[in-house]
């Protein structure tokens, strides 16, 4: 693996798509503040050109101007982390001394894959969708307006740089300054919506909860350091190999689970969650869903996997097995509370509480394995599935639960959306919206050939795989030889039958209900968002139909995680 | 000769072309939908009467097509028109199509009443998006039939429930949302459980070498799993061990029968159908309920014969309880099309019967069942969808003195009354005389107490009550006095459209046909039973191996 100091040669190259983040976001905050302003150069009286400031020209006073530039960004930086995969994936470690800080694989690159298309799309939707005065408002208030759609792209492009830090990290200090960078730029995106209550309320929420649950995994973290003298995530895992069954690593390791719990909207930490997705306008609502979720269930990957993966011991699997119960929980509670809510968004959000349950069960299945010593040898094999269909999952919920968010991101735009009923009638009013809804929700409960059931079939292959991995098939078997984890298949499966309900309701409400009063016309065109839902829903039934590349990304991604133990 | 004849023109062209057409019809204007309708109802028709036509060249075994093929004496295991695409590779699946005489009567069928449907519901408001989806779920049930592979099993398993909630959802009756909801929900719950025992199952064959190169070595392929059981079931020797081969037998076949529907499972059943337009009943009734006779003999009867014996008694008792309990039920009932549906129940119980006898006659019976009530059914529904459109009732009561009013109707009802009831000469009478046979051989040779046969010759008894009863309130009743619906206004009574007429006479002459000559199918039917009995369950079940 090549190994690269920090700008030293090859460092530009190798961090290409995070760069042209950086350039994003200055050339957010310069391009819009272009004007026609003069230095008057001091004890003279001449005036030199000095561009920034004043009054600004006709092209970057554009309210939308902002948005298609973080847009344009976000995709660069998507087509450059997908550029990497074609020619063979380069691995570069970026150093400093002896310690490993980033790490360039197909497992980081697969994540920022995620997380740069999930921006790219709710930037694309959010375009228009901020307040925007006509820009011969000289008004205060409108020039205010204006100014907040640069804000708004800033600080997605913030969390896009979180969260690739996130997804690069070799070291857990590194790792948890990416996650805070993400989370406090989510925290303001959500509260952004200031001009109603619920969104002013729900980022209050959603940050006390949040930053209490950063405290506590940085109180796990300080702990891990005090035990071993070393975040790298390497030594981390030494040690958890040689005496991991102390007290003080399993506690710290139950804290930092505290941690990344509330990214992935874990039970019993999920309940600022609904609120969050309910204040926050529809785009950053999915981006919380999908991009912040991958994050948080990368975190636990790291941690759970490569710092705490028991291969040598059998005790450190603790907290996977604790998992395991917590899955159960997350994936019954969400379901349960989707059934009565009737806001669109607060149903997703408790889908998307579901769905971590889905994807904790994976997690904890690998752990479940590890548990038992005579596994060992067999487990790398498991494990490969598992984390392949869980990056699988992960992908493709960006295509489906976006789109869903994406959808009601245009009833928002006509003040509609927060009530199952604003959706009526939407097949006749729009029946692209409508199909492309449907197909969402068809998605999400996992009905084929849509990708959300190959995600679905995979996770539940996973489970199935690591449970009868030590069954040796005789004639004299019976349901007792079967590893438990098959349970959590048979719990996911129930679930998602459950689950069933309320995705339909919605597909009720569009085709049997009337619109409600007031929502019979048209809705508003939205270009941007228009584009993002097609291409959502191309690559909901594309990934579903032809899933092989996906699978074959997924699992070279999978690959560069496991293959590192 | 090599050409797929399956994939595209069967499963491929009726998916893509209601696709297109759908979107199509979504993008033009409002108004112009209500024009496009007739030449969007001209086109499926073709399309589904060169379907039709392919299918019924595939039976005779046409030297145009692919020389001359053998329904009958194709062995166990091998199926005709073959054909295997790579499809997701790294999980070992495959697109994979094939029939045999199992699949094949039940393609032919769904081919037959795809053109009958749209003839019979030719006046279906919103024509431009019904017609599609009714050609959509034809694609999506031959899929279901022509699979060779358990992915796509499951995949056009469940993509029949999305037309179909579409079609009770916007053109049904009042309770349709529910109704929709109901069904898909029903059908869904016992699917998902059937999905994880078909992964169980996966994981649990060996590791092929011939498929070393995909993700867990493994196959989805149905004739290499069964291949492998039946290997692995020799004698008293249980595949996958005696608890396990239960559990999984119980997880298949609750996701068959709920779909079959067998009592406990059935409620969906009644509310669907009485909400679905007549279209939905139709290929609902016809061809959708057959899925989960179809699905239990190709997996877990195949996979799993230990169990099927072991639960020989349970399948009996359900099968018993549902021809019993539909039959009651109907003569209680009011609503035309409720009863019918409940009559469907019982018929389905009769299919189960003949699964439980567990011998070739029984099945054999089942089979036939199959085809003879996807012929016969849609006819019921077709005369009460008939009934609804002119009279805008579905009360029994509604309407008295039909006979002279609307002699075609009356007839059409008699006649499938008559059918449906088993009357001899007609397709019904054969499967369930067999049913009866076989059901006789089995409590003979187990020494069971000849009180098994009181409930099926009780059943018989009502059914003849029920149907003959309503049909005396409708057809004869009255005499000179006619009772015209109060629905209709005093306007004078309409006979059925010309449309409905032509449905209705090629239904009854198939049903005649196969009545006078069930050897047309029974032949490729027994051929089969006979082929399954020989190569997999007599060496296992007599315990030579």
């Amino acid at each position: 693996m090549e190994k690269i100091e920090p700008f030293g040669e090859g460092f530009v190259l190798a961090l290409a798509p995070e760069f042209v983040l950086v350039i994003g976001l200055f050339t957010l905050m310069i391009v819009p503040n272009l004007g026609d302003a003069k230095f008057r150069i001091p004890m003279t009286q001449v005036r030199i050109p000095w561009f920034l400031g004043g009054k600004r020209g006709k092209l970057d006073s554009d309210p939308r101007l902002p948005g298609l530039f973080a847009t344009a960004f976000f995709s660069l930086a998507f087509v450059l982390t997908a550029m990497s995969f074609v020619n063979g994936m380069n691995r570069i470690q970026i150093v400093s001394g002896d310690n490993v800080m980033l790490q360039v694989d197909e497992f980081s690159r697969m994540f920022e894959l995620i997380f740069f298309g999930a921006l790219a799309l709710a930037s694309a939707a959010s375009v228009n969708r901020i307040p925007a005065t006509s820009r011969n408002d000289r008004s205060a208030s409108g020039l205010y307006n204006n100014r907040r759609q640069v804000d708004f792209y800033v600080l997605l492009i913030t969390s896009g740089l979180g969260m690739a830090v996130v997804a690069l990290a070799q070291d857990l200090f590194l790792l948890f300054i990416g996650l805070e960078l993400a989370s406090f730029s989510t925290y303001v995106l959500v509260a952004f919506l200031k001009e109603s209550k619920e969104g002013t309320e729900a980022g209050m929420k959603y940050f006390i909860v949040g930053s209490v649950a950063s405290g506590v995994g940085l109180y796990g973290l300080s702990l891990l350091y005090l035990w071993s003298g070393s975040l790298q995530f390497s030594e981390l895992a030494t040690a958890f190999a040689e005496n991991g069954m102390e007290s003080l690593p399993l506690i710290a390791l139950g804290m930092l689970l505290v941690g990344f719990g509330f990214k992935v909207s874990a039970a019993p930490f999920h309940f600022a969650a609904p609120d969050a997705y309910a204040g926050a306008t529809a785009p950053v609502a999915g981006v919380l869903a999908t991009a912040s979720k991958a994050m948080g269930v990368l975190g636990l990957l790291r941690v759970l996997l490569v710092v705490a993966s028991p291969e040598a011991t059998d005790g450190a699997a603790v907290w996977l097995v604790a998992l395991a119960v917590l899955s159960v929980v997350t994936m019954t509670w969400g379901n349960l509370a989707a059934l009565g809510s009737t806001n669109p968004k607060r149903m997703l959000a408790y889908s998307s509480v579901a769905h971590a349950g889905y994807m904790m069960a994976a997690i904890a299945a690998i752990g479940a394995l590890n548990w038992e010593t005579d596994h060992v040898d067999l487990s790398n094999d498991a494990a490969l599935v598992v984390v392949t269909a869980l990056i699988f999952h992960l992908t493709v919920l960006v295509c489906f639960k976006l789109g869903a968010f994406l959808v009601l991101s245009l009833l928002e735009s006509e003040k509609g959306g927060h009530t199952l009923e604003s959706l009526g009638g939407l097949a006749k009013r729009d029946p692209f919206l409508a199909v492309a809804m449907f197909i969402f929700m068809m998605s999400l409960a996992g009905v084929p050939p849509l990708s959300g059931f190959v995600s679905k079939l995979l996770v539940i292959m996973g489970i199935v795989k690591v449970a009868l991995l030590d069954v040796t098939v005789n004639s004299d078997l019976s349901l007792a030889d079967l590893h438990w984890v098959w349970y959590l298949a048979l719990a996911m499966v129930i679930n998602s039958a459950i689950s069933v309900f309320y995705y339909l309701r919605v597909g009720l409400v569009m085709y049997f209900h009337e619109p409600e009063e007031g929502r019979e016309g048209p809705l508003p065109a939205g270009g941007p968002v228009r584009l993002a839902i097609l291409a959502c829903l191309v690559t909901t039934v594309f990934f579903g139909v032809g899933a092989g590349q996906l699978i074959a990304l997924a699992e070279s991604a999978a690959n560069a995680l496991v293959g590192a133990w | 000769m090599t050409i797929d004849w399956i994939s595209l023109p069967l499963v491929g062209m009726p998916l893509i072309s209601s696709i297109v057409l759908l979107a199509y019809v979504a993008y033009v204007s409002p108004a112009a939908r209500e024009k496009i309708g007739p030449t969007v109802r001209m086109a499926t028709l073709v399309l589904s009467l060169l379907m039709l036509v392919l299918t019924t060249a595939m039976f005779f075994g046409d030297n145009f097509i692919e020389g001359t093929l053998d329904w009958a004496s194709l062995s166990f295991g091998k199926f005709n028109y073959e054909f295997q695409y790579d499809w997701i590779e790294s999980l070992g699946i495959h697109w994979s199509v094939g029939m045999d005489a199992l699949s094949f009567p039940m393609v032919w069928l769904t081919t037959f009443l795809l053109p009958i449907t749209i003839v019979a519901t030719w006046h279906e408001k919103n024509a431009a998006v019904y017609f599609p989806l009714i050609l959509m779920m034809g694609g999506a049930l031959i899929g279901v039939f022509v699979a060779l592979d358990l992915f796509m099993f499951y995949v056009f398993w469940e993509l029949t429930l999305i037309p179909m909630f579409f079609l009770i959802l916007k053109w049904g009756g009042y309770d349709r949302k529910y109704a929709s909801q109901k069904f898909f929900i029903y059908t869904f719950t016992a699917s998902v459980i059937m999905l994880l025992g078909l992964v169980t199952v996966y994981f649990l064959q060996p590791e092929n070498l011939a498929h070393a190169g995909t993700w867990t070595g493994r196959t989805f392929d149905i004739p290499t799993l069964t291949a492998h059981a039946q290997s692995a079931n020799a004698g008293g020797e249980w595949f996958l061990g005696v608890g396990l081969q239960k559990v999984l037998f119980v997880m298949l076949m609750i996701g068959f029968l709920v779909k079959l529907p067998s009592v406990p499972f059935h409620t969906w059943l009644p509310d669907a159908h009485v909400q679905a337009p007549t279209g939905g009943s139709m290929l609902l009734a016809g061809v959708m309920l057959k899925m989960g006779a179809y699905g239990m003999f190709r997996l877990p009867l195949a996979l799993f014969p230990h169990a099927a014996e072991h639960f020989q008694f349970w399948l009996l008792a359900l099968g018993m309880v549902s021809l019993v309990w539909g039959a009651v039920v109907c003569l209680g009932q009011t609503n035309l099309k409720k009863m019918v549906a409940y009559s469907s129940v019982s018929h389905m119980g009769v299919i189960l019967i003949g699964i439980a006898t567990m011998q070739p006659l029984g099945w054999a019976a089942a089979l036939f069942m199959m085809f003879a009530h996807g012929i016969i059914s849609p006819m019921l529904f077709a005369v009460c969808g008939a009934f609804k459109h002119h009279y805008h009732s579905m009360e029994i009561g509604a309407m008295r003195g039909m006979a002279k009013h609307s002699p075609w109707l009356a007839t059409s009802m008699m006649f499938g009354w008559m059918a449906s009831l088993g009357l001899p000469l007609l397709a019904g009478f054969v499967a369930e005389l067999m049913m009866f046979l076989a059901l006789w051989h089995f409590i003979a040779a187990e020494g069971w107490s000849v009180l098994w046969m009181v409930g099926p010759a009780f059943v018989l008894a009502i059914t003849a009550a029920y149907y003959l009863w309503s049909m005396q309130r409708t057809i004869f009743e009255g005499g000179e006095a006619t009772q015209p619906p109060a629905s209709l206004n005093g306007q004078p009574v309409p006979d059925i459209t010309d449309a409905e007429k032509w449905a209705m006479v090629i239904m009854a002459a198939f049903t005649i046909l196969f009545g006078v000559m069930p050897w047309i199918a029974l032949d490729m039917m027994n051929g089969w039973t006979v082929a399954f009995f020989e190569t997999l369950l007599i060496p296992i079940l007599t315990g030579g191996a």
